[in-house]
């Protein structure tokens, strides 16, 4: 997972996630859009074939406060959901 | 979200193959999670074949395919991604030479079926070789999958509005996947031929998806059991969270 910020504003992220799949971003883009001052987020990504860039990019807009504390806030948000889950699965 | 509270029910279970019913989930979640179980989860399976004789009627690169594709089981807390066994073969006709047949020099990593057929030997023909298992994902190749049937459908609710019609058309009203009645009984479809008018001749029914509830039908080659499928599966999810998380927090 190597990170590459494309463009960085006081309210806007656009951040190059380099081997991930939609496996993880959608996860990613469905817990941002569900914290608190996301006022948008979603990624883009291109398949193999079509050359260029393949590697997916994520957009998260804030309505106040900085986008990556968004995206640290999201991704704890998830790893409260996978313990939860993964504790769920073991009693099952 | 933060109120993470998931209700998972086991509605078939056997080693190889389960329906597992998850309440709680997001759309968006449970696909990561089926396609973490058939791309992520990493299993053994043989990549480097060195023949020491080959008089069969293929050539050892078709050979070589065919050793790929025998699923071989993986204790994952002992290994991680990039590791290797080696395995060696040595059968010499007339036989068959089956996976079973399959030396390994790590019982821990040995075939999962004995009964997948290699190649049928003639009189006088032999193959004898050494190969190397590596562990890796199915990202990497289709042979490391350990899920080979994975997929989830919608709970279905089914509610009954009231008596059909004296002169209606007795029409058949075929569904797949899991039900819940309105007693809240969990219901495989099979039970009555994948045919809701046999389970109620006669009634008016609705039929609706349970929000955030998803059935998983999980199938695996026999390299892993289901449940250490799932929970690998939620793993690697949650190691990419944490290290997006600490990337992000520099």
């Amino acid at each position: 997972m190597e990170l590459r910020v494309i463009e960085k504003t006081e309210e806007e992220l656009r951040l190059e996630i380099a081997g991930e799949d939609h496996t993880f971003m959608n996860v990613l883009k469905g817990a941002l859009l569900e914290t608190d001052d996301v006022a948008a987020a979603t990624y883009d990504v291109n398949p193999e074939q079509s050359g260029g860039q393949t590697d997916p990019i994520l957009t998260v807009k804030t309505e106040s406060g900085d986008p990556l504390d968004a995206v640290g806030t999201a991704t704890e948000a998830i790893n409260e959901k996978t313990t939860a889950l993964a504790d769920a699965v073991k009693a099952a | 979200m933060s109120d993470a509270d998931f209700d998972v029910q086991y509605i078939e279970r056997d080693d190889r193959s389960a329906r597992v019913l998850i309440r709680g989930l997001t759309p968006a979640f449970a696909n990561g999670i089926r396609r973490a179980m058939i791309a992520d989860v990493p299993t053994f399976s043989i990549d480097t074949v060195r023949f020491v004789e080959n008089s069969s009627v293929m050539f050892d690169e078709m050979i070589g395919l065919r050793l790929g594709l025998v699923p071989l089981t993986t204790p994952l807390d002992e290994f991680e991604v990039g590791d290797e066994v080696t395995l060696a073969l040595d059968v010499e006709g007339p036989a068959t030479a089956y996976s079973g047949d399959i030396e390994t020099s790590e019982p821990m990593v040995e075939p999962a079926d004995d009964n997948v057929p290699i190649i049928e030997l003639k009189e006088g023909q032999r193959i004898e070789l050494e190969a190397d298992a590596v562990l890796d994902t199915g990202k990497e190749h289709a042979k490391h999958q350990g899920g080979v049937s994975v997929g989830y459908r919608h709970l279905q609710h089914v509610t009954v509005d009231g008596d059909r019609g004296e002169f209606d058309e007795d029409e058949t009203n075929v569904l797949r996947g899991v039900i819940e009645t309105e007693d809240g009984d969990i219901v495989p479809t099979a039970a009555f031929d994948h045919d809701l008018s046999e389970k109620y001749p006669g009634k008016e029914l609705t039929v609706e998806d349970v929000p955030g509830a998803f059935v998983f039908h999980i199938e695996t080659d026999g390299s892993l059991s289901v449940e250490e499928l799932l929970l690998r599966a939620i793993d690697t999810i949650e190691e990419r969270a944490d290290e997006l998380h600490t990337k992000v927090s520099v």
